[in-house]
């Protein structure tokens, strides 16, 4: 370290014929195109908030994101996308690793932690798909236009608006469709089989359902949905080109490309994609699941 | 327009490309020699053009893409409230205004990137033509970094009248009002280059001194649009336009056309024609005053822009004798740009050919490459730098390129 | 690789294995303690929400410091994992200052949503009785009330 503290004193690192940064030209270049991409996410992330605070109610992320595969109708608040977030801290980690590997030449290190990166985004990507499928399939009491409904979290409709209870959902329930009545009474008392529902009259239905607890909301914002679709869905696509270009330099490395080469900046390069997109998503945790 | 936010999407990924390159091609790509104090100030220019493109273009894609989501997926981020043929739309909940802060936030660094180039090749240029060394050389590189910083402060000044927040307006006008000291600084400093030196009027000096002129007319009617009290008068107006056809449309485009005169004999080999130069500078130059100076009048009486026929207002048909003189001089400049296109096309081929490597005797290192360079521009070996690009006139001498080593008892610039 | 690979980078960052090894493993863990860290406190906005009292100005402190969190999250991230802790000073530097224009660009567009909502609500009747949280009893219902502002996205 101490020869590295004299080099940087003596050399005049703005006087031309070198990098003023000591960085190659391509990684200067990734790193401002990384620069331009955060202004990307930051102005999607802004247009978020200002349309979050042009709203009176926003919904709850806890009571959104809830859910856990295989836990049925478990409230697990923010479980699974604390999954999600250790998926990826821990292949920016392999990312590291690979990195480093890459710098002192090994091939095989290379190799073996590529590997587990790009496992790791692609567990990433599949966390994501399911939870966006189980918030669109997801269908949720809303209370519209003094009816219940059921519905899904998509770009038009949002279930997660202020909990409506008391009399309003007895009101309610007298002018809802006998579908809908079932569809609450299976989520309201799963212990209650298929048939023995089918077989149940509206006002049998009606007077089980004002006694159980039901999680009746209004409608909530709209922008919700689009947001966070919007959002998480350009980031996944940020991690699935992520994966690509990790796939590409794993070919390349098992090619000896590099070795030839004599160095593997290339996978320094994808590195540094690699912890921008883990980076982007600390920022989308942030603002969607968190506050 | 959806064909349109696409191609705009493209447009916005080639220009960050294009900015990253030019970006990292400056700091770590220079001769040696070459620090960034003895760049010429194209260079820096362009360096902050590729600055803005690079930092500003992004949040025009995200605002794009929020607006295809609105289009074809029914989201609601800019709608709300919208009701067509009579019918009320389903989005609830987005922000119209939103987009237009989107908008620009790219929409007003666009503007220097525009103009910024202009304002690095017409520096260069008055320096070369007055054989005077720039004057206040660090003052340019401070006032373009200002302009390029204060860029990205002020995009709201576009919105005053679209329901803004007042205060937030007025922060706004704050931020707006300081562009003009560093565009003053620059000012200054063009004049003074020019102040008293050995001015030769090429056809780019000519169309260099008339950007002055045009950026100093065009601003000072930026400093009126700034202020939000004045602005909700003139808002939409035909003053807006005179303002910004003269300060960003014109004028860079005189900047393009100073640049393209001066380094056309690098570029092909062979000078543009003078004498048509001079007929394109003089009659693209009074013509332009002659278009957008009646406008600034329409403006203060209340026309406003956008209006294809004004028969049908009484209170908006008071010049019509103005808006003619207007179209026929438009016509007759628009003719002249043409004639400088066959210009440009015929000198290609039969223009007047250079015969010294360094026609106007100008100090940069593109002039002390072959008349027709080949592959990686220099042969053998890339040029040494030892000295700024300005020491014109000096220790007797009328230049001194900037590959020339620093003598023993030369003085300082 | 003992020479440059590139003309223009003068020399190359030599760090000793073990004590890298260490760094990394120090930084996961750190980061992993943030997270979970971040993962209790916005559980426990939950409860909060939960219960009966307002305690919106509890809720917006915590906010603020999971933002704070997430900022120290995101600096431990840029600066080992992508190394830039390691370059020069001149290149953190020309990272780091562009990201202070976000300052002003969240400053300006939180401020204009939430102006954009209160004359909603001034002009627009509609949009206020529709939107609105109604005073149930139930304290879930009270989730982002107009004055409330949560610092940055």
């Amino acid at each position: 370290m101490s020869t590295q503290a004299t080099t940087v004193h003596q050399t005049k690192w703005w006087s031309g014929g070198k990098s003023p940064f000591n960085m190659e030209y391509g990684k200067l270049m990734m790193w401002y195109f990384l620069m331009s991409d955060a202004f990307t996410f930051g102005a999607f992330l802004i247009s978020y908030g200002s349309i979050r605070f042009s709203q009176n109610f926003w919904p709850d992320p806890n009571v959104v994101f809830n859910a856990f595969p295989g836990a049925g109708h478990a409230n697990l608040p923010l479980a699974f996308v604390s999954v999600m977030t250790f998926i990826l801290i821990i292949s920016s980690v392999t990312m590291v690793l690979a990195v480093h590997a890459g710098h002192k030449g090994d091939k095989q290190g290379v190799i073996k932690w590529m590997i587990w990166t790009i496992i790791g985004g692609l567990a990433f990507l599949g966390c994501q798909a399911w939870e966006w499928h189980h918030l669109i399939t997801g269908e949720h009491a809303v209370l519209v236009d003094g009816k219940i409904e059921m519905i899904g979290q998509n770009m038009r409709g949002n279930p997660w608006g202020a909990v409506v209870n008391g009399p309003e959902v007895t009101a309610a329930l007298t002018n809802t469709s006998h579908e809908t009545l079932m569809s609450l009474m299976h989520s309201a008392n799963a212990s209650v089989s298929h048939e023995k529902i089918a077989a149940m009259s509206d006002a049998e239905l009606r007077a089980a359902l004002s006694t159980a607890e039901l999680h009746v909301r209004e409608k909530g914002p709209v922008a919700f949905g689009g947001y966070f679709y919007g959002i998480t869905g350009f980031h996944g696509f940020h991690v699935f080109s992520g994966v690509i270009i990790n796939i590409v330099m794993l070919i390349m490395t098992q090619k000896n490309v590099f070795q030839n080469k004599g160095h593997y900046l290339m996978i320094e390069k994808a590195g540094l994609y690699w912890h921008f997109v883990d980076l982007v998503w600390v920022f989308v945790f942030l603002c969607f699941y968190l506050i | 327009m959806d064909l349109w936010i696409v191609s705009m999407a493209l447009f916005v990924v080639s220009s960050l490309l294009g900015g990253l390159n030019y970006i990292s091609t400056i700091l770590n790509l220079r001769t040696k020699g070459m620090s960034m104090t003895r760049l010429p100030l194209t260079i820096w220019a362009m360096f902050f053009t590729a600055v803005l493109g690079v930092l500003s273009f992004p949040v025009l894609l995200s605002g794009l893409i929020l607006l295809l989501f609105d289009r074809n997926l029914g989201t609601s981020f800019y709608l709300s409230d919208i009701v067509v043929n009579g019918e009320i739309l389903p989005n609830e909940g987005g922000s119209a205004i939103l987009f237009q802060h989107l908008f620009w936030f790219l929409g007003h660094p666009e503007v220097y990137i525009i103009l910024l180039p202009a304002m690095g090749m017409v520096s260069e240029i008055l320096s070369v033509n007055s054989r005077k060394p720039i004057f206040g050389y660090m003052a340019m590189l401070g006032s373009l970094f200002a302009i390029t910083i204060l860029a990205f402060l002020v995009w709201a000044h576009h919105m005053f009248v679209t329901g803004l927040n007042p205060f937030l307006g007025s922060i706004f006008v704050l931020l707006t009002l300081l562009i003009a000291v560093p565009s003053a600084i620059k000012v200054f400093n063009w004049l003074t280059t020019l102040w008293r030196g050995n001015i030769r009027f090429t056809p780019a000096t000519l169309f260099a001194i008339g950007f002055v002129s045009l950026f100093i007319s065009g601003g000072l009617t930026g400093i009126f649009l700034g202020n939000s009290t004045i602005d909700i008068h003139l808002h939409d107006t035909m003053f807006v336009v005179a303002h910004f056809h003269i300060v960003m449309g014109v004028a860079s485009f005189f900047g393009m056309f100073a640049g393209v005169y001066h380094w056309f004999p690098k570029m092909f080999g062979r000078y543009l024609n003078s004498t048509l130069g001079y007929i394109h500078f003089w009659v693209t130059m009074i013509g332009s005053y002659l278009i957008f100076w009646p406008m600034h009048y329409q403006g203060l009486a209340g026309i406003p822009r956008r209006y294809l026929d004004k028969r049908g207002w009484v209170s908006f048909n008071d010049f019509p004798e103005l808006d003619k003189m207007i179209t026929i001089v438009s016509i007759i400049v628009f003719a002249m740009q043409l004639m400088f296109v066959f210009n440009f096309i015929y000198s290609i081929f039969k223009g007047r050919k250079v015969t010294s490597t360094n026609p106007w005797g100008a100090n940069t290192l593109e002039w002390t490459t072959p008349i027709r360079p080949g592959h990686g521009n220099w042969p053998g070996e890339i040029p040494e730098v030892h000295r700024w690009p300005y020491d014109y006139s000096k220790d007797g001498r009328e230049f001194i390129p900037q590959t020339e080593p620093i003598g023993e008892n030369e003085s300082k610039h | 690789m003992e020479h440059p690979a590139f003309e223009e980078v003068s020399f190359h960052h030599h760090t000793d294995d073990a004590e890298f090894k260490r760094r990394v493993k120090k930084t996961t863990i750190l980061l992993s303690v943030i997270t979970i860290i971040e993962l209790a406190i916005g559980l426990f906005i939950y409860t909060l929400h939960k219960s009966d009292v307002n305690r919106d100005f509890l809720i917006l402190g915590f906010k603020g410091l999971v933002c704070i969190l997430t900022l120290a999250k995101a600096y431990y991230i840029v600066s080992v994992f992508m190394h830039l802790g390691d370059e020069i000073r001149n290149m953190i530097m020309t990272i780091v200052v562009p990201l202070m224009l976000f300052i002003w660009f969240i400053f300006a567009f939180i401020y204009e949503g939430n102006s954009y909502k209160n004359l909603r609500n001034t002009y627009d009747l509609h949009f206020k009785e529709t939107t609105m949280p109604k005073k149930h009893g139930n304290a879930e219902t009270h989730e982002v009330k107009p004055a409330e502002k949560s610092g940055k996205e």
